[in-house]
């Protein structure tokens, strides 16, 4: 039978887990945030497109987060 | 079939001043594939004057966004393909729980997603203009870092272009070098599709600016 991780490696790994998920929220948020700024610079009619995909990507980090601090 | 190439009329004769100008809105020419637009509607910019009209407007050719979507495919084949081969030939000496599975899967494909925009984020807001009065570049080199130049149309010198490779002669792109007087930097339209009309555009309207009174 194949033995499981040692608690305290899981616990690591966990941790090392949601903290790499937590910067790449810190990615989706400056993602938004520079979105924003870019159209402000230029307005063409397909911002408000590209920022709803922004902030549902923000939406789905967060969301990943979440469900890792819930299985994990 | 994505549009590339916009076009109305050109401007003629003297720097154009606002001759369309009205309360009446006319509808937008743009799409968010194009990467080259004569006179397009529905185009502002930061810093656009009253009286300014966008003569041109330029975004990268489209093909120099091909390595980045071919690479996106292959990140979103990796979890269905890859992921189980290298399971079934690779005994790990542990279980890996299903959480990790189930995260790291969903965690591949948004980041897959998160890979998407910042490259068409890139490409999209990294844009030329020609208006009637300056030749404006702006730059979104970096999700973190974005930079505005632009140039009068009076102080330009010398305008030239460059194409070179298989891709670039194939899909008609290349660089455009606009050189300008006294301390205003110089510009370079990277990539542009049809690089020969853009120099002639920017020589008439140069040509325009020279002949016209003060």
């Amino acid at each position: 039978m194949t033995p499981s991780l040692p608690i305290i490696v899981s616990f690591i790994i966990k941790a090392l887990t949601l903290l790499g998920l937590g910067l790449y929220g810190i990615f989706a948020v400056v993602m938004v945030r520079q979105e924003q700024l870019m159209a402000g610079v230029l307005e063409e009619g397909f911002e408000p497109i590209l920022r709803l995909l922004t902030i549902l990507h923000f939406a789905g980090a967060v969301g990943i987060f979440i469900l890792a601090l819930i299985l994990l | 079939m994505p549009t590339l190439f916009e076009e109305t009329a050109l401007p003629k004769g003297k720097p154009v001043k606002s001759q369309h100008q009205s309360s009446v809105k006319k509808p937008s020419t743009m799409t968010p594939l194009t990467c080259f637009a004569v006179n397009p509607s529905g185009v502002r910019f930061e810093t656009q004057e009253e009286d300014e009209e966008v003569v041109l407007f330029l975004r990268q050719h489209l093909i120099v966004n091909v390595p980045w979507v071919l690479f996106s495919i292959l990140f979103v084949l990796i979890p269905p393909v890859f992921f189980p081969l290298v399971l079934r030939l690779v005994h790990f000496p542990f279980v890996i729980p299903a959480g990790y599975i189930v995260i790291g899967t969903l965690f591949w494909y948004l980041a897959t997603v998160g890979f998407i925009l910042m490259n068409f984020l890139r490409w999209f807001f990294n844009i030329y203009i020609v208006t009637n009065e300056r030749v404006v570049d702006i730059d979104f080199v970096q999700l973190l870092y974005k930079q505005f130049s632009e140039a009068r149309l009076s102080k330009l010198q010398d305008i030239s272009y460059s194409t070179g490779g298989i891709l670039a002669t194939l899909f008609n792109y290349g660089t455009v070098n606009i050189e300008t007087a006294g301390e205003s930097p110089n510009l370079e339209f990277e990539s542009v599709p049809s690089p020969e009309r853009v120099v002639e555009t920017i020589s008439k309207l140069n040509q325009n600016i020279q002949q016209s009174p003060l």
